[in-house]
């Protein structure tokens, strides 16, 4: 569950124009420390667009960024990002991928080494340490990925649709693992999706673009506890949140009811 | 050369984590088909090589003058040229010179290359005078550099460096333009400085390119060497082919042909081994 902390991403009235035309507009919300939000909206609605100008690789058109306070103007410190084509180095080992981080920050290999072993064990990649990427499946390749962005350890982890480019099997047995890794270390994330049951599964709360130019349809409270799981799919909560999302996002009228807050929805205890 | 390693390997059903079995890159499967269908094709090569040269042997055998090269007598002449000390350090200097240019080419070619590519200003500059060079005869700047060289393996050096190093800074310029911007992302995310962008990113991404340019550029070297030495009329293989034919020797300017084919061969061999051992994370994609 989300606490009263501290916000650790404020998005304020963000704009992004290519030419003549907004990406999206006036888009504006947060992420808390230890909280995942997040983002779905239709294809092309800007959905990574938002992402890179949220991380400082890209300058919005107007509006601004906070991380920890600190308007962003190039990528800040603290802030990893898992990329949805995995972003490892082809010429580069599984091992030397996940260093990169701690490398290019003047970390010796020694003092390296044992942190890289660790999160190399933690994303079940054991074994693969002198691995080239081409030797790993899809989905080895992102858990070597994810393993890259927690090296930093990272007060802000972001993500680019990690499992868009994955098989469904991969894909479920991979979101499972993302969840009880960030469990056992809670940056805040903000997960940038196009599968609403990925959003409903992973997200505390869930912030719906739609439109052309793209804006907030809402930011729904998904209300299901953690620690998440396999379970958690099945619940009645799972449902009801996950229908009032493909309404919103597919433009359904019904989504003109609000979803009820969590307080009224029946709580699941697992 | 193994045409299977561009069969990714998966590990099937092992996302289940540090269970999944270890990936091996060198498991031999199914290499009966390709490989019969590789004999049969070495075998349709050897027996047109094979026709070709009985025509040649039939049609300059009976109707050409004596001193015109045929396959059989250049085959007869091969040890006695192979053993003439003249021709021995022929074939060391103008082999020397070829190897000598590449590695320069390769370097300064790699530099300017990534340089050109990755600096839209640089290209601007230089992009047009590369372009423009590339496309001429070089062979028509052999008479200048031995103005400014004199007659002199120096001369020789320079045109085996002019001729190699374009095709190298034309190709890593072109792909150094196209690093992924995803790798660029990472390094930006990172905080990586400059220099470990150009070093570990830039450059290694710009690899199959130099490898591509230098292809062409061995070939273009050969024929650089090959040119000097016919202008210059300094010891080499090329003056060898020269100083011979005029003397009539044909036959053993043919065995200077060869040992020329078989320059291109090795060192085209040896830097694929090179590739194989020294760039394991680097798989070409093969032609069927």
């Amino acid at each position: 569950m989300p606490e009263q902390s501290e916000t650790l991403i404020r998005v304020d009235k963000l704009t992004k124009r290519y030419g003549q035309r907004d990406v999206f507009s006036g888009v504006s919300f947060d992420v808390k420390a230890g909280e995942i939000v997040s983002i779905v909206g239709p294809s092309g609605c800007g959905k990574t667009t938002l992402l890179r100008c949220v991380v400082g690789l890209m300058r919005p058109t107007t509006g601004t960024v906070y991380i920890s306070d600190a308007p962003v103007v190039d990528p800040p410190e603290g802030v990893a990002m898992v990329f949805q084509h995995f972003g490892l180095f082809p010429w580069k080992t599984v091992a030397a991928n996940v260093a990169y981080g701690l490398t290019v920050q003047g970390t010796s290999k020694k003092d390296a080494a044992p942190r890289v072993q660790k999160l190399i064990d933690l994303v079940g990649l054991a074994g693969y340490e002198k691995s080239y990427p081409y030797q790993l499946s899809g989905g080895m390749q992102q858990r070597a990925g994810l393993a890259r962005a927690l090296a930093i350890e990272p007060s802000v982890l972001v993500m680019d649709e990690p499992f868009a480019a994955l098989d469904a099997q991969t894909r479920d047995v991979l979101q499972l693992e993302l969840l009880r890794i960030w469990d056992t270390r809670r940056a805040a994330m903000m997960f940038v999706t196009h599968s609403i049951d990925e959003a409903v599964l992973m997200g505390d709360r869930i912030v719906i673009l739609r439109g052309r130019p793209s804006s907030i349809f809402d930011i729904v409270d998904v209300g299901i506890s953690r620690p998440r799981g396999r379970d958690t799919v099945d619940t009645e909560r799972f449902r009801t949140v996950r229908d009032y999302v493909w309404r919103a996002v597919m433009h359904d009228s019904a989504a003109d009811t609000p979803l009820p807050t969590d307080a009224d929805a029946v709580r699941i205890e697992l | 050369m193994s045409t299977q390693n561009d069969v990714v390997p998966v590990a099937p059903a092992s996302e289940t984590g540090p269970s999944a079995a270890r990936v091996r890159d060198d498991v031999p499967v199914a290499l009966t088909r390709p490989s019969r269908h590789r004999l049969r094709n070495v075998a349709l090569r050897f027996s047109a090589g094979i026709g070709l040269l009985a025509v040649w042997q039939l049609v300059v055998g009976g109707f050409a003058p004596s001193y015109i090269a045929t396959p059989i007598d250049t085959i007869r002449r091969i040890p006695a040229v192979l053993g003439d000390v003249q021709f021995q350090s022929d074939v060391g200097t103008t082999l020397l010179a070829v190897l000598e240019g590449l590695v320069i080419a390769v370097v300064i070619g790699t530099m300017v290359g990534l340089v050109m590519g990755r600096l839209p200003d640089v290209n601007r500059v230089l992009g047009m005078y590369v372009s423009g060079f590339y496309a001429i005869p070089l062979i028509a700047i052999v008479p200048l550099l031995t103005v400014w060289f004199g007659y002199t393996p120096t001369a020789r050096l320079a045109m085996v460096i002019i001729e190699a190093i374009l095709p190298i800074i034309y190709n890593v310029a072109e792909g150094s333009r196209l690093v992924p911007t995803m790798y660029l992302d990472v390094t930006r995310v990172h905080h990586a400085a400059w220099w470990r962008v150009w070093i570990g990113v830039v450059l290694p991404n710009a690899v199959p390119y130099v490898l591509a340019g230098l292809d062409l550029a061995i070939g273009r070297a050969l024929i650089g060497a090959v040119v000097a030495e016919f202008v210059t009329a300094i010891n080499g293989l090329g003056y060898y082919i020269l100083f011979n034919v005029r003397s009539f020797h044909e036959n053993e300017a043919m065995v200077a042909l060869l040992v020329l084919v078989l320059f291109a061969l090795v060192i085209r061999a040896l830097i694929n081994a090179a590739v194989t051992y020294g760039l394991r994370w680097y798989r070409p994609t093969e032609e069927s």
